[in-house]
């Protein structure tokens, strides 16, 4: 994930440097022309592997259309160039809701029809099936991701982390953490960590109280390790450097798997973030996009999904019909965030709240724990 | 079917109270669940209302920058200094002009829906409630120190009342639908129906019958309902697990209870003794409430938690080492100051959610001593629960509701136990020393007191009005007893009144007085000479409950009725005194029994 939001950070400036010196080079290749394929921008590797096996490849069985995958060369910057000079060369939009509901708010979406999604199949309306926050003026959730706690499992003999809570109970949980050097996450679970409901997070956050609390859990963890890259906090654990350690949920799924890491995740305060579909305005193939949608947000294929990575399908209904890992035959229901049994303790990232406070928030973070720079 | 059913049992009693054995039940019947249904419907509309009502203030406090969410995203400093004084002043401005249009120039409060049930007046005036729903949405969303439940219950009682009227209901229906739009006000936004219930039998009915009990339970039910599907909220306070009191606490929760009962009496007196100093100031009554906002917000530049209905202070305060022990008494003096400053001036808007947050805070003082005198803080969520209770409970006069608040809002016995450690002292100390509740104490400033009981209110409220005869013997002074034996003779009266050629009041005289001067020759005498009988008079608009104790300090037939200038307006009969006292009785008994 955390790739996947360095390559949408680096093709966002690379959009930005091309919009701005080159103005005349317009979109490099133009998707093929005529009745032609659906394209799908998506976020590549193991990901879009996955997609094709479960959601583009069923597709192009049950309809006849094909589909090509571009992989995610816009950022919004892309996006807005291909909408102003109307030469959209994608039909369907994979993306982070926060971009979303920043590029509907900037006119680059198509509004979504309200009947788009399925109903679940035992009748349930989709409006009821799906989770909550899932629809968008312009998108719509298909699966959702999460920043968790990882632990090793032979770091605390006797007993185990239940509560995220305990990430900061060195005293119970000894060991040095290693946390990402971003305020967002680490300050929720610090304010989470005394008792706060999660459903008051933000409000609380947004008080100088909140915030000294809440800087004050995290100032007082010994032993600190900050990381920045997605990979680096499955490695400290695989050395033993640390016993606990924030990432996401995706990289402690395949450590586990593929490498049989003795670590377990820590569910309770899992933050989440959505993953949705888009169409972006003027797509060649609006109807096929809307097709498109609507199957891939079937019940069953958002199951079918979830046999190749762990992400959460964002349907009640399609988590009934979770199964096991494709590969491995490991059951699936344990590593997926919106599983009822690890959700219990979920917060959904509040990204309004961050679009408005991150400058503010990251100024105080860096003022109290430093810049990367500076670390040894 | 072995037991009645409860209609079955209220028709009954129906038939009993009128004497009619059989017949006209299922009439009854229909007429006992129209009433329910009414009660179903008053409550829906009351809920949408106070949804409404209550997403109004949310997007009013984020988009005023009154919020900590709505101050937190808001980029500019100085920007946000300059609206946290403006907001407030311009929002008691708004206020004060809303108040203008209100015949007594004041928002209208439960207390004056209190006074319409205790008094069977019923009719709550629907300019009022609108102009007062209005002001107390103002007074939130600009961020006032002031409750959003007192505009919510009055909002409830005033859609409730304008339900009966439209439908041409009597009096009796016209209290029940007050009271069931309090509850669906309560229950919609605690989110809790049994409170509600209560509250509005606690509170507004004062007491319990059936017939009241079953259109009541629904409009809670109905409220519930709604609050559950529509309002995605969470509830005002969430207690993830708990530790278990040890026995000594609970000792140190009655305590609580006493010691909360005098913050409650602080926090009353506070709010009447602002609003006596406000009449006494050089400003006119509409612009205080702004003189109050840009106090409050040139306060919140310096402690921001005082502005608005404080649900993130209430928060903090329930969490061990949120507060230090002074910032906790600073905190709580200063929202207790805010409170009476902006409800003292004239702002729009409730009590009972400063009260919590007061409450909640004195009890985390509480909890923040007891750690430091060793004991453990693993109960400290207790401590402020009971403080919170200890406080409020008081204040709206409602021990028992405030109970089920705690018990429906955590699902934990354990605190509800603590709370009823607390509330134990603190409703019977407070009573004593300060009213039944702030709303009693307001009224009785009315002149409505109703300390004992609602027998005592109707009668205070019921006026002589047609009661008052012209059929009484007036004579004029200058007339000779002889004559007035006479003219009292043919009239076949005992009494007569002097009354002077100015329509004056010159006394009461018996015919044993007059034979008395008839015995003594001096039966020429004008009867200005003769000496009156002392008699109480009574004011034109004197109570049937002021007659009937002027009734226990004489003998005769009747009491003259005379104003200020000593006009006499006619005689009010003992017997008729004594006839409304009856009829006020039985309709006040039928009410309460079951079969109005």
């Amino acid at each position: 994930m955390q790739a996947r939001r360095i390559l949408a950070a680096m093709a966002l400036l690379s959009g930005l440097i091309t919009g701005v010196m080159a103005p005349g080079q317009t979109g490099k290749a133009s998707p093929p022309t005529g009745t032609g394929p659906l394209t799908v921008l998506s976020w590549g590797g193991a990901y879009e592997r996955a997609q094709q096996q479960a959601l583009f490849a069923p597709f192009t069985a049950a309809t006849g259309i094909p589909v090509a995958v571009e992989r995610y060369d816009g950022g919004l910057a892309a996006l807005r160039r291909a909408v102003a000079e109307r030469d959209v060369p994608w039909d369907v939009l994979d993306m982070t809701r926060s971009e979303a509901m920043a590029a509907c708010d900037a006119g680059l979406l198509e509004p979504l029809p309200d009947d788009l999604a399925a109903p679940a199949p035992d009748g349930t309306p989709a409006r009821r099936d799906f989770i909550d926050g899932a629809f968008g003026d312009c998108s719509l959730t298909h699966s959702v991701f999460a920043t968790v706690v990882a632990y090793r499992t032979d770091a605390f003999p006797g007993r185990r982390p239940t509560e995220i809570a305990d990430l900061f109970d060195q005293r119970r949980f000894p060991g040095p953490r290693a946390l990402q050097r971003t305020p967002s996450v680490n300050l929720e679970w610090a304010l989470l960590s005394y008792g706060v409901p999660r459903e008051e997070l933000y409000r609380l956050l947004s008080t100088r109280r909140g915030l000294s609390l809440a800087f004050a859990r995290l100032a007082g963890i010994e032993d600190l390790r900050w990381w920045e890259a997605g990979s680096t906090p499955v490695e400290l654990l695989l050395d033993g450097e640390v016993t606990m350690a924030s990432g996401y949920n995706g990289r402690f799924f395949d450590a586990m798997v593929n490498r049989d890491a003795p670590i377990a995740i820590l569910w309770d305060g899992q933050v989440q973030e959505h993953e949705v579909w888009a169409m972006p305005r003027h797509a060649r193939h609006a109807e096929a996009a809307r097709r498109f949608i609507r199957f891939a947000t079937a019940s069953e294929r958002q199951a079918v999904l979830t046999r190749f990575i762990p992400y959460g399908p964002s349907r009640r209904s399609a988590m009934e019909g979770v199964t096991t890992h494709a590969g491995s035959g490991i059951d699936m229901r344990l590593h997926l965030p919106t599983h009822p049994l690890n959700a219990a303790g979920a917060v959904t990232k509040d990204e309004a709240w961050y679009a408005r406070t991150r400058e503010r928030i990251g100024e105080l973070f860096r003022a109290t724990f430093g810049d990367a720079d500076h670390t040894p | 079917m072995d037991h009645p059913r409860p209609s079955a049992y209220t028709f009954n009693m129906t038939r009993a109270d009128t004497g009619k054995v059989e017949g006209r039940g299922a009439r009854g019947v229909l007429r006992f669940l129209g009433l329910v249904a009414l009660g179903g419907v008053t409550g829906g509309l009351a809920a949408l209302l106070a949804v409404g009502f209550v997403g109004a203030v949310v997007w009013l406090n984020d988009l005023l920058l009154v919020s900590p969410r709505g101050r937190m995203m808001f980029a500019h400093p100085e920007w946000l200094a300059v609206a946290t004084v403006l907001v407030p002043m311009l929002g008691g401005l708004i206020v004060g002009q809303l108040h203008r249009a209100i015949p007594e120039g004041r928002p209208h409060t439960p207390a004056d829906a209190i006074a319409a049930v205790q008094t069977r007046r019923g009719r709550l005036p629907p300019r009022a409630g609108v102009l007062s729903a209005l002001s107390g949405l103002v007074s939130l969303g600009a961020g006032a120190s002031v409750g959003q439940y007192g505009p919510l219950v009055h909002m409830g009682a005033s859609l409730g009342s304008a339900g009966a009227r439209l439908l041409r209901l009597g009096r009796s229906e016209d209290n029940i639908t007050i009271a069931c739009g309090v509850a669906a006000a309560i229950a919609t936004a605690f989110n809790a129906p049994l409170a509600g219930i209560v509250f509005a039998h606690e509170v507004v009915l004062r007491h319990y019958a059936l017939r009241a009990f079953a259109p009541v339970a629904a409009a809670a039910l109905v409220g519930h309902v709604i609050a559950a599907e529509v309002l995605d909220r969470g509830a005002l306070f969430h207690v993830v697990e708990l530790a278990i009191p040890r026995p000594w606490e609970f000792a140190v929760f009655l305590a609580i209870g006493g010691l909360g009962a005098l913050v409650a009496g602080g926090y009353m007196h506070a709010i009447l003794g602002v609003a006596r100093l406000a009449r006494r100031l050089p400003v006119a009554a509409p612009l205080r409430p702004a003189l109050a906002g840009a106090l409050l917000g040139v306060t919140a530049l310096w402690v921001p938690d005082i502005l608005g209905m404080g649900q993130e202070t209430l928060r903090f305060a329930t969490i061990a080492g949120a507060f230090g022990g002074a910032e906790l008494a600073l905190v709580m003096a200063l929202k207790l100051a805010a409170t009476a400053l902006c409800l003292g001036m004239g702002f729009g808007g409730g009590v009972f959610s400063p009260a919590l947050v007061i409450g909640t805070l004195f009890g985390a003082l509480c909890g923040t001593l007891v750690g430091l005198a060793g004991g453990a803080q693993d109960t400290f969520v207790f401590y402020a629960i009971c403080g919170m209770v200890a406080v409020t409970a008081p204040v709206i006069g409602a021990p028992l509701t405030s109970l089920l608040i705690v018990f429906e809002l955590t699902g934990s016995y354990a605190l509800t136990t603590a709370a009823l450690a607390s509330v134990t002292l603190a409703s019977p100390i407070a009573a004593q020393l300060f009213g039944r509740s702030l709303f009693d104490i307001q009224l009785v400033a009315r002149g409505l007191d109703l300390s004992s009981g609602r027998g005592r209110a109707v009668l205070e409220d019921a006026r002589l009005g047609d009661l008052l005869s012209q059929e009484g013997v007036t004579l004029r002074p200058e007339t000779t007893v002889a004559e007035a034996i006479h003219t009292l003779g043919q009239a076949g009266h005992g009494e007569a009144y002097r009354v002077d050629a100015d329509g004056r009041y010159r006394g009461s005289l018996t015919l044993a007085d007059l034979e008395v001067m008839r015995e003594q020759d001096r039966g020429d005498a004008p009867i200005a000479d003769c000496p009156a009988t002392p008699r109480p008079v009574l004011g034109p608009e004197a109570s049937v409950w002021v007659a009937m104790r002027q009734l226990q300090e004489m003998t005769g037939e009747a009491i003259a009725v005379v104003d200020e200038d000593d006009t006499f307006h006619g005689v009010v009969y003992e017997s008729s005194i004594a006839r409304a006292f009856l009829r006020y009785s039985d309709e006040l008994r039928k009410e309460e029994h079951g079969a109005g």
